[in-house]
């Protein structure tokens, strides 16, 4: 408290200093004038008693220094001087500054920008009641039935789970939807989140207003809980966060449901990067996802599972503890009717099957992992830009305190201590470093900005943020701190160890700087050719990963000319013929536009990472024991011409092929081949493996050409099409429209027509196919760009630092240079003498980086596509590139010691 | 280096607070001074020594201290005691007996005090 009090007093005597040395000399001028009288008093001459009074007292200097220390903080004040002395000297040489301040602010904000995306993407805890406790739970191995989105599960063994695991104290489920919301004229297509009525309960998140669900009153009765919890972000744009919501009717669907609360604010859900507007009942599930009720299908794979342990349980033991459960749950499951002609093998193939768990402190994110994994390559490349800046900002300090060594000399000379210097240099840093995370903070948002142009752009990432909160702040802090210690300790050590004699006696004009500084900066430079390598390797490794997945065959035709977007009439109320007879009547009106060339539709969108699958069954043999997986897809008549995908035998379905006519296929070439072998597949039937003896109903009418599903890295899939008016099964409908001219012109025609047959049915996702295909490749996009960018910028700083030592190199060397001509060298054998240099320099890096691109790109072999991790190829490009980089570079100085005048060198020192 | 009239910080501080409480508000001079006659001649207090102790008490909230008239009319700063001061010098003293009782009890027994 004393201390405190003290503390405060003297942080406020560090202002109004004249006043305060004014009042303490006349304090000792009065002191002293007593001393003066009472000397007189006892007898003293007026000058014997002035110099007495003066001896008693003591210095007055000494006294005044130690009231000033005492009265002010002397280690801020300092600091402060430091400060200014720092300020002044970077004053001095703006361009230093400049260069300095701006490699550490490209560095520490693409470091700060990659950070920010990862920290909310893979790093961040959940913010809700300790997350540590959450985990995420599914099973391996064949389901013997459908599978929606990763690790999904059915809702009976979800159940089963939930009244039967002893080690958890709640296990509850979630499943992600596209919904549409109606509210007066204002049809919205949101995400929705289907959640088990103990999910806000598991999960600790209460309500903003109103009420969340409970199991009691929200997971009781099948199809009984019309009731809506909507997001706080949500609430606050769609219903300008007005409190009278509550008990409002909306329409979900097209279904009436009432609104009972909103979530906490903060609360985003499970995966940061699909934030859900709405919350509803799991039970509501079959108004919620027309045409499929798989509430209570035991075949059908669908909601993702999270649990929270019981304390004292430990993730894995959690996880084993629902080992046996499981076998007892498929053992139940194939004694079922829907599993009894099921061979031997996949019998005991589904026994086998094992429960899987993770952690969900972070949640689950539904971007592919892939993004995660490019983001920490991303980071780690970035990190050593970053090092690189930092080793470029420390060889051009080393060269200024080369410059600088006869004042520190001088100084340390006439007894300035070691430790007061190195903070004096230490504060030069820390103003450029600060100065670097200052600019580099502001540049990360654009970066973050920039970045979030990668992604998907659907909206499922609303709720990533490019500007910076707490923790992103620290980091930058952090970076500074830690940058400013990198690139100042060892210069600022390095300039004080110097040898104050030699230094001083040393002629005048040595640039060079002593043996040790080039040393060091040599060893700095080395270590910059191995970073650099490591990153232009890796750029090159992500940039053919790019090239090769978009110049990978699609098996379409000039997609840049394709426009396709997407309607989802089941989710605006359409039961299934309406639908069918609204995207048929759709269609003839787009067909009639001038510049239209040919349309189609698909069940399922091509190039956007999703897909549907299934076994197949061929008529005329038994269950065969093995893979017998295709790809599923519903198409209208005229998708293949506006494709362009060549028909090889058969026929194209027609508008003949509808429900109650024959059941009719199409395969591609990849289909026939793995099924048929060589043999035309032409006339022979097939059908889904629903389970339940399935009769092989279908007839192969037509063969096609292999082209791409989900996308180009899953390659050709053997896939099988069914006409789209014959399917009885529903999500949306992608539309595809090949156009005469620019896709772009025809955008809001094609929106009209839609809004003339439903003026409230919303249009999205519309796009050139390309476009698609660039945003599937998004991750690829991200990496390739960004270590593109990171292999030029950190070539540049190698280059810049390459430089530096060999001019230093050459200005150190120059009277020998001189004496060296002076006795007949030839120009090209000096030249050569300062190339060798930098090359040996540049091997040293090389043989450096080596090994550690190695070891880096085995870590990225599953982002690759079509290059070898430890490619030779590119291993050689990026060498020859540094290397034809490095010839630049030293070219300069190396000309500059040719043409040296060996007299003046000679003459020089 | 230090001669025999120096004064250890840690003591000056006590002995301005028991001078400002026997006397009342005084100037430096004056609690120079007084230190030097109470000990008898053996202690010299300089400016060095005694403001930057005074600028500590007055820092910690012991001495409070205002400009004033002396008796030769003269301006001078005058140093007054506080009520935290004198919890302080109370509390000092007694520290300062228990120390003296352990260390007298110390050499006591061998008869050798000096």
């Amino acid at each position: 408290m004393r201390a405190f009090r003290a503390f405060l007093s003297r942080l406020a005597g560090m202002f109004d200093r004249q006043r305060r040395d004014r009042e303490l000399d006349e304090e000792m001028e009065f002191h002293l004038q007593m001393q003066i009288d009472d000397n007189l008093r006892l007898g003293m001459t007026p000058a014997e008693a002035r110099r007495a009074a003066l001896v008693k007292s003591g210095g007055v200097e000494s006294a005044r220094e130690a009231c000033r220390d005492r009265r002010g903080l002397p280690a801020i004040e300092i600091a402060v001087r430091d400060l200014r002395h720092a300020l002044r000297l970077l004053a001095r040489s703006p361009a230093f500054a400049v260069v300095a301040v701006l490699s550490l602010a490209l560095g520490i904000g693409a470091n700060t920008a990659i950070f920010t995306l990862l920290d909310q993407i893979v790093l961040r805890s959940l913010p809700v009641r300790n997350p540590d406790q959450l985990q995420m739970i599914w099973t391996t191995g064949p389901s013997l039935g459908s599978n929606q989105g990763s690790r999904a599960a059915s809702y009976p063994m979800y159940q089963d789970f939930q009244q039967r695991a002893a080690a958890f104290s709640y296990v509850f489920c979630r499943y992600l939807t596209p919904v549409s919301i109606s509210l007066g004229s204002r049809t919205d297509r949101v995400t929705g989140e289907l959640v088990s009525g103990n999910y806000f309960q598991a999960l600790g998140v209460g309500a903003a207003l109103g009420r969340v669900f409970t199991p009691e009153e929200d997971d009781r009765a099948y199809k009984g809980h019309p009731v809506v919890v909507l997001s706080y972000p949500y609430w606050v744009a769609r219903f300008d966060a007005d409190p009278a919501v509550l008990g409002r009717k909306i329409l979900v669907n097209g279904y009436p449901m009432v609104v009972v609360g909103v979530s906490a604010a903060g609360f985003t859900g499970l995966d940061p990067a699909r934030s859900p507007q709405v919350r509803i009942p799991v039970q509501m599930k079959p108004l919620m996802t027309p045409a499929s009720d798989n509430l209570g299908d035991r075949r059908r794979q669908w909601l993702q599972i999270f649990a929270r342990r019981k304390p004292g349980y430990t993730l894995e033991a959690a996880s084993a503890s629902l080992q046996p459960l499981l076998s007892v749950i498929l053992r139940a499951e194939l004694d079922s009717p829907a599993l009894r002609d099921v061979s031997q093998r996949d019998r005991d193939r589904f026994l086998a099957r094992r429960v899987l768990s993770e952690s969900a402190v972070s949640g689950y994110s539904s971007l592919p992992s892939s993004y995660s994994r490019a983001l920490v390559a991303l980071m780690a490349m970035v990190g050593l830009v970053l090092l690189l800046a930092c080793s470029n900002v420390a060889a051009l300090l080393v060269a200024r305190s080369a410059a600088r060594q006869k004042e520190l000399a001088m100084r340390l000379a006439i007894g300035a201590s070691r430790g007061r210097l190195l903070r004096q240099l230490l504060m030069e840093s820390a103003v450029l470093s600060t100065a670097g995370a200052t600019v580099g903070l502001f540049l990360s948002v654009a970066m973050v900005r920039a970045l979030l142009g990668f992604l998907p752009a659907n909206g499922m990432l609303a709720t990533l943020r490019a500007v910076p909160d707490w923790r992103i702040l620290a980091f930058n802090a952090a970076l500074a701190l830690a940058t400013a210690l990198l690139f100042g300790l060892a210069p600022a050590w390095h300039a004080l160890k110097t040898d104050l004699w030699d230094t001083l006696q040393q002629a005048a004009g040595a640039v060079g700087g002593s043996r040790p500084s080039v040393t060091l900066r040599r060893s700095l430079v080395t270590a910059q050719v191995a970073f650099s390598f490591l990153l232009v390797t890796g750029a090159l490794l992500f940039g053919r990963t790019l090239l090769n997945l978009k110049n990978a065959p699609s098996g379409f035709h000039d997609i840049g000319t394709v426009i396709t977007f997407q309607i989802d009439p089941a989710r605006s109320g359409y039961p299934l013929p309406r639908l069918k007879a609204f995207c048929q009547q759709a269609l003839q009106s787009i067909r009639s536009l001038p510049d239209v060339k040919s349309a189609g539709y698909a069940w399922v969108p091509v190039l956007s990472g999703r897909e549907a699958d299934w076994d197949i069954v061929v008529e005329g043999r038994a269950r065969e024991d093995r893979d017998t997986q295709a790809w599923v897809n519903g198409i209208s008549p005229g998708y293949w011409r506006t494709m362009g995908v060549p028909l090889l035998g058969g026929r194209d379905f027609d508008d003949g092929d509808v429900a109650g006519r024959p059941k009719a296929a199409i395969v591609n070439r990849a289909f026939a081949r793995h099924f048929f072998g060589d043999r035309s597949p032409i006339g022979l039937r097939i059908t889904l493996d629903t389970g339940r003896g399935a009769q092989p109903d279908t007839e192969i009418v037509g063969l096609v050409a292999d082209s791409l599903y989900e996308g180009p890295r899953q390659g050709m899939r053997r896939q099988v099409f069914f006409p789209f008016p014959q399917m009885n099964q529903s999500v949306g409908t992608a539309f595809y429209v090949r156009t005469a001219g620019d896709p772009a012109g025809v955008f809001a025609s094609l929106r009209r027509k839609i809004q003339e047959l439903d003026s409230a049915m919303p249009v999205f996702e519309m796009k050139s196919l390309e476009d698609q295909l660039d945003e599937t490749l998004g991750t690829e996009r991200l990496s390739a760009t960004l270590s593109v960018a990171f292999g030029a910028l950190a070539t540049l700083l190698a280059a810049v630092g390459l430089y530096g030592v060999m001019a230093l190199t050459v200005a150190r060397r120059a009277r020998e240079i001189g004496l060296r001509m002076a006795l007949g060298a030839r120009q090209g054998a000096l030249l050569w003498m300062v190339m060798r240099e930098a090359f040996g320099i540049l091997g040293l890096g090389l043989a450096m980086g080596f090994p550690c691109a190695y070891v880096l790109s085995r870590y990225l072999s599953s982002q690759l596509f079509g290059v070898e991790p430890a490619d030779p190829a590119t291993a050689v490009a990026a060498a020859i590139g540094l290397v034809a980089i490095t010839a630049t570079a030293a070219l300069v100085p190396a000309r500059r010691a040719s043409r040296i005048d060996p007299i003046q060198a000679l003459h020089h020192e | 280096m230090a001669d025999k009239s120096d004064v250890w910080q840690g003591t000056l501080a006590l002995m301005v607070l028991k001078t400002l409480e026997t006397m009342g508000p005084l100037h430096g001079y004056g609690i120079a001074r007084r230190i030097e006659q109470i000990s008898g001649g053996l202690l010299e207090v300089r400016y060095g020594t005694l403001y930057p102790a005074l600028l500590k008490l007055e820092q910690e909230g012991f001495v409070s201290a205002e400009w004033g008239v002396s008796d030769n009319n003269r301006r001078a700063k005058y140093y007054g005691l506080t009520r935290a001061g004198k919890k302080q010098l109370a509390k000092e003293a007694r520290e300062w007996d228990q120390t003296t009782a352990i260390i007298a009890r110390f050499f006591s027994p061998s008869g050798e005090a000096s």
